[in-house]
């Protein structure tokens, strides 16, 4: 018998990604940096990801196991990329 | 006598599978995308190219994306309230959705394609169309589940959980679309 979560309000989610989308068009208008601009860009994706991944994914009630696969890989490929930048980016 | 207490169900299980299988995704994906972050900051110049793609096309896909998500999480909702009706309603606009990112995916291709732009055109077009190319074919996929699920519901049969495992899928494929548009269209 499947438990009956509670589930989050997924139209109040969808207002939030879609403003965060417009925020993130409207962020590469700003009179800012090219780095302050990036940065600024990839924290709102990661903002709606986390967003999508915990409420439409339902991430918040599930246990650890499905966490942890979840974040695993996400960190592994961060991890990869970081550590090859030294020898692809900076070398030259 | 040993009483043997089965605590997964067949629900779990495939609950944890289409993680593994979103794990290894993450892998593709991320190694992908890696790739060209990497490639991008080591010689700049290649991605000026990056100026002949459609903020704005790809700006209503990206909306167009996030709404599919919603419809297949509400496909879902309905279906743990037993509203067979519903399942049947949000699983199609879902489909219909995914299908109308496809074409204006199409769309934008065709008109790279026809200002001489193909993946050999250079550093940028590969990763582009690499990145994008693989995202649709996922997109594609996820559709083509949902509508065999959406087949099944009209059946009268119930589509069971197989209807949050493949929302988990059409999830992992809006969350990848939410970092393509900005690394390829707004990043600079």
């Amino acid at each position: 018998m499947t438990a009956e979560r509670v589930h989050p309000n997924y139209v109040a989610i969808w207002v939030w990604l879609v403003v965060l989308m417009v925020a993130g068009v409207l962020a590469t208008r700003l009179p800012l940096g090219k780095s302050a601009v990036n940065s600024l860009i990839f924290a709102i994706a990661a903002v709606k990801a986390a967003l999508v991944a915990l409420n439409y994914m339902h991430l918040r009630s599930e246990n650890w196991l499905i966490y942890a696969l979840a974040i695993v890989p996400v960190l592994l490929v961060v991890a990869m990329t970081l550590v090859l930048f030294p020898d692809i980016v900076f070398h030259h | 006598m040993t009483v043997v207490f089965e605590q997964s169900t067949p629900a779990l299980r495939g609950k944890i599978a289409i993680w593994w299988v979103i794990a290894s995704e993450v892998m593709i994906f991320g190694g992908a995308v890696g790739s060209y972050i990497m490639a991008r900051a080591a010689s700049p110049g290649w991605s000026a190219e990056a100026a002949h793609l459609s903020t704005f096309m790809a700006a209503i896909n990206t909306f167009v994306l996030l709404t599919s998500s919603m419809t297949m999480a509400m496909a879902f909702a309905s279906y743990q309230k037993g509203d067979q009706r519903g399942v049947r309603r949000f699983l199609l606009l879902t489909i219909l959705l995914g299908l109308a990112f496809l074409g204006i995916k199409a769309y934008e291709y065709t008109s790279h394609i026809m200002e001489g732009a193909v993946p050999w055109s250079g550093s940028f077009w590969s990763f582009y169309y690499m990145l994008t190319g693989l995202h649709a074919l996922h997109v594609l996929a996820g559709a083509i589940v949902n509508f065999i699920l959406f087949l099944a519901a009209g059946r009268g049969l119930s589509t069971g959980y197989r209807i949050e495992i493949a929302g988990l899928y059409w999830h992992f494929v809006d969350i990848v679309w939410i970092f393509l548009f900005p690394l390829l269209y707004l990043s600079y």
